[in-house]
C-alpha cells in the first residue's frame, strides 16, 4: 500500500512522457529537426552577402498544422535583424530557421528578438546550430 | 490371485518401458550446439560516426561488395567492407514517358545492393551530393539534407543516422551480428517523401556459415511505389512532362506506380536470365513506404522460403509470400522447363501498375507470354486529371472491369466513350443504382451482366471528370496500346 502513491506518480509521468515521444518520434535528433527547416536556397542565398542561417527547435505545445506554421513564420519574421523571405518553419518538427547578417545583429540579438515574439506565442527557443558556410553546422551556444 | 497379481505388475512395468516411455539418460549427453545468437559474442562497439564538410567528387558508388543491377555478385570475401553510397538529385524513368524527379543513393533507383556475411564489418561513407549536377538532365529537386538508415545495423540513431547537409559528408562503421535481407533508407525528415523518391536498398547478409542450399542464379527484387503527378510548373524533359512527388497521393497511400526495381514492368523488358532445371534464388525485399507486397512467380513453386532472409526461419512449399513494408524474403524456386516465369505482387492492383517482372529461359521472351498474361506495359496519359482517372481506376475498377483486356464482372470499357454520351456515363458513374430503375440501357446491360449491379461508389464530380478524361485518352490511343487489365 505504501507504493501505491510512488506507482501513481510514476504512472501519470508515464502518461505526461507518451504525447511528447508520440511527438518527436522520427523528429527527435537536432539533425533531423535542422533538416525539417534547411533550405539550401535560403543557405545560398545567405553565404553568397556574408550572412548566416541560425536553427532553432522550437519548446511548446504544437498541433503540427500548416495554419501553426503559417503562425509562426509570421511572428519570426517580424522579430529583429531576420533577412526578408528566410523564414522557415515545422511545426510537425518543432523548428524554425532564419538568416540574418551578423554585422547588423548579433547572434544573441537576434535570438532574443525571436523568443520575445514566439513567447507570445507560448513558444520556447532551443537554439541548435548556426551555419556560415555551406556544409558546416556549427552548435549554437544559448545566450 | 498372488501370481495373478505378479504378472499384472510386470504387465505395467513392460508397458511403462514401451516406446511412449521418456529415454533412459545417455551415458554422456552430447554437447549443445552453439547458439549463433549468442549476444555475448555479438559486436556491438562502433567509434562514434564523423561529420565533415570534406565532399568526396569521385563515384557516386563504390565498394566491392556492391552490385548495382538485379543479379548479384557473389560474396566479397574480405571482412570489412568499403561501402560508399552518396545522395544525388535526378530525373529517372520509372514508366515510359514517365521522368520523375527523383533523390537516389549512388546514383540509381534504388541504390546498389550491398552483400557481406555475419562478422563482416561495414565501413561506411555518404556525402550529400544533391546540390551537385549529375550527369543527364537538370531539372532536379532542391538540394536538401539526407542521412542512412541500415536496418542491418545495431547503432544509436541519433549518432549513426544523423542528417548531413549538402556538401557535408558522414562516416561509420558496424558490424553485422544477424543474418538477413535488410533495408537500408534514408531517414531525413519527411522520411516518406525521401523514401518515395526513392532513396532506399538493401544490405544482404548472409549466415556466417553460408546458405545451406546452391542456387544457379541470384537476382535481387526490390518492390516499391511511386506517387507521380505531372509538374504543377509545366517543366518538360526531352519534351515529355517532368514528373514529381504527389505529397497527398503519398500521404493517402495512393500510388501511382508500383514496381519492381524502380521501373514499371522493367523486368518484362529485361527478364532475369535462367534455364531449366536450375535452381533460382531471389532476395525479395518490399521498401513500401506504404503498401504490402503478395509475392508471387506464376508457374512454379517456393520450394524454400526464409523470411527476412535468415534460413533459421524457413517454410517449404510456399505459392506467395506477403511483405509488409520493409519486410523481406529469400525464395528459392526450380525453374521447372523452358517458359517464362511471372514474377507479380498477387494484389493484382499492385501488379496493374507495373509490379510485374519476368524469369525466362528464353533470350528474349515471346510478346504472347505477356499477352496471355494481360499484362503488357500500358502507355500513360499526361494530362492531370486523366492521370488521376487512370490511378483511379486502376486501383478500384479493375476487379470488374478492363480497357482492351475483354469482360469481367463488369464491360470491356474499351471505346465507352464512344458509345455512350459524356451525359449518360456522368449519370452512371454518379448514380447507378437510380438509373438501373429508371434507363433502359442501364437495365439492359444489368442483364447481360448476369444482374450483379454496378455499386454506387459515391464519387465526387471531380473524380468522375476525371474518370471520363481517363476513358476518352484511352479511346484516342491506337487500339490496343492504352489496356488496362489484371487478369490471371
Amino acid at each position: 500500500m505504501r507504493a501505491a502513491p510512488r506507482i501513481r506518480r510514476l504512472l501519470a509521468a508515464l502518461l505526461l512522457a507518451l504525447p511528447a515521444q508520440a511527438a518527436l518520434a522520427c523528429g527527435h535528433c537536432v539533425e533531423d529537426k535542422v533538416a525539417a527547416v534547411y533550405d539550401h536556397a535560403v543557405a545560398t542565398s545567405a553565404f553568397a552577402r556574408k550572412h548566416q542561417v541560425a536553427f532553432f527547435a522550437l519548446d511548446g505545445k504544437l498541433a503540427g498544422t500548416p495554419e501553426e506554421r503559417r503562425v509562426i513564420e509570421q511572428a519570426a519574421r517580424s522579430a529583429h535583424g531576420v533577412d526578408a523571405g528566410s523564414v522557415r518553419a515545422s511545426s510537425e518538427f518543432a523548428a524554425v530557421s532564419v538568416s540574418f547578417d551578423p554585422a547588423r545583429v548579433s547572434y544573441a540579438a537576434l535570438e532574443r528578438s525571436l523568443e520575445r515574439k514566439l513567447l507570445r506565442r507560448g513558444l520556447r527557443l532551443l537554439p541548435l546550430r548556426v551555419m556560415d558556410q555551406p556544409a558546416v553546422l556549427r552548435t549554437a551556444e544559448r545566450r | 490371485m498372488k501370481h495373478r497379481i505378479c504378472l499384472l505388475l510386470a504387465a505395467l512395468a513392460v508397458a511403462a518401458c514401451g516406446p511412449n516411455s521418456p529415454p533412459a539418460p545417455a551415458a554422456a549427453a552430447p554437447a549443445p550446439a552453439a547458439d549463433r545468437y549468442d549476444v555475448a559474442k555479438m559486436d556491438f562497439k562502433s567509434p562514434p560516426a564523423k561529420i565533415s564538410s570534406e565532399r568526396h567528387k569521385g563515384a557516386f558508388a563504390d565498394g566491392k561488395s556492391l552490385s548495382m543491377t538485379a543479379e548479384l555478385k557473389p560474396l566479397d570475401p574480405a571482412p570489412v567492407k568499403e561501402v560508399r553510397l552518396d545522395t544525388t538529385h535526378k530525373i529517372i524513368e520509372i514508366a515510359p514517358g514517365v521522368k520523375f524527379s527523383a533523390w537516389t543513393f549512388g546514383d540509381q533507383v534504388p541504390g546498389p545492393a550491398i552483400r557481406a556475411r555475419v562478422g563482416d564489418k561495414i565501413r561506411f561513407s555518404m556525402t550529400n551530393r544533391s546540390d551537385e549536377a549529375v550527369p543527364g538532365v537538370q531539372l532536379t529537386a532542391a538540394p536538401m539534407m539526407h542521412s542512412m538508415d541500415f536496418h542491418a545495423a545495431m547503432v544509436s540513431p541519433q549518432d549513426k543516422y544523423r542528417s548531413v547537409a549538402p556538401g557535408q559528408t558522414i562516416e561509420f562503421e558496424f558490424t553485422l551480428n544477424y543474418p538477413g535481407v535488410f533495408m537500408y533508407h534514408c531517414g531525413t525528415p519527411m522520411i516518406l517523401e525521401h523514401i518515395a523518391s526513392g532513396m532506399y536498398g538493401a544490405l544482404i547478409v548472409e549466415p556466417r556459415e553460408g546458405y545451406p542450399t546452391k542456387a544457379d542464379r541470384e537476382y535481387i527484387v526490390i518492390q516499391s511505389e511511386f506517387y507521380a503527378k505531372p509538374d504543377p510548373t509545366k517543366r518538360k524533359v526531352d519534351g515529355a512532362p517532368l514528373y514529381v512527388l504527389d505529397s497527398e497521393r503519398l500521404r493517402a497511400a495512393q500510388p501511382t506506380h508500383t514496381v519492381f526495381n524502380g521501373a514499371h514492368n522493367g523486368m518484362v523488358r529485361q527478364p532475369l536470365a535462367a534455364k531449366a532445371g536450375e535452381r533460382v534464388r531471389l532476395f525479395v525485399l518490399n521498401v513500401g513506404p506504404s503498401k504490402t507486397s503478395s509475392f508471387h512467380v506464376v508457374g512454379t513453386i517456393f520450394d524454400r522460403v526464409w523470411m527476412e532472409g535468415n534460413p533459421d526461419n524457413q517454410m517449404r512449399g510456399m505459392q506467395t509470400v506477403l511483405l509488409g513494408s520493409s519486410n523481406s524474403a529469400i525464395v528459392e524456386m526450380m525453374i521447372p522447363e523452358d517458359g517464362s516465369y511471372i514474377m507479380v505482387d498477387h494484389h493484382f492492383a499492385n501488379a496493374s501498375q507495373g509490379a510485374i517482372g519476368l524469369i525466362s529461359t528464353a533470350a528474349k521472351p515471346a510478346a504472347k507470354d505477356l499477352e496471355h498474361h494481360n499484362m503488357a506495359a500500358t502507355r500513360t496519359p499526361t494530362e492531370v486529371e486523366a492521370v488521376k482517372g487512370k490511378a483511379d481506376f486502376e486501383s478500384k475498377c479493375l476487379a470488374c472491369h478492363s480497357i482492351g483486356g475483354g469482360k469481367k464482372l463488369g464491360p470491356d470499357l474499351a471505346g465507352v466513350t464512344k458509345r455512350r454520351s459524356d451525359d449518360w456515363l456522368t449519370r452512371w458513374m454518379k448514380a447507378p443504382d437510380k438509373m438501373l430503375e429508371t434507363d433502359a440501357d442501364a437495365k439492359a446491360m444489368l442483364k447481360e451482366y448476369n444482374n450483379i449491379p454496378m455499386p454506387n461508389q459515391n464519387l465526387t464530380d471531380a473524380e468522375v471528370r476525371q474518370y471520363l478524361k481517363y476513358f476518352r485518352w484511352a479511346d484516342a490511343q491506337p487500339a490496343g496500346t492504352a489496356g488496362a487489365a489484371a487478369a490471371h
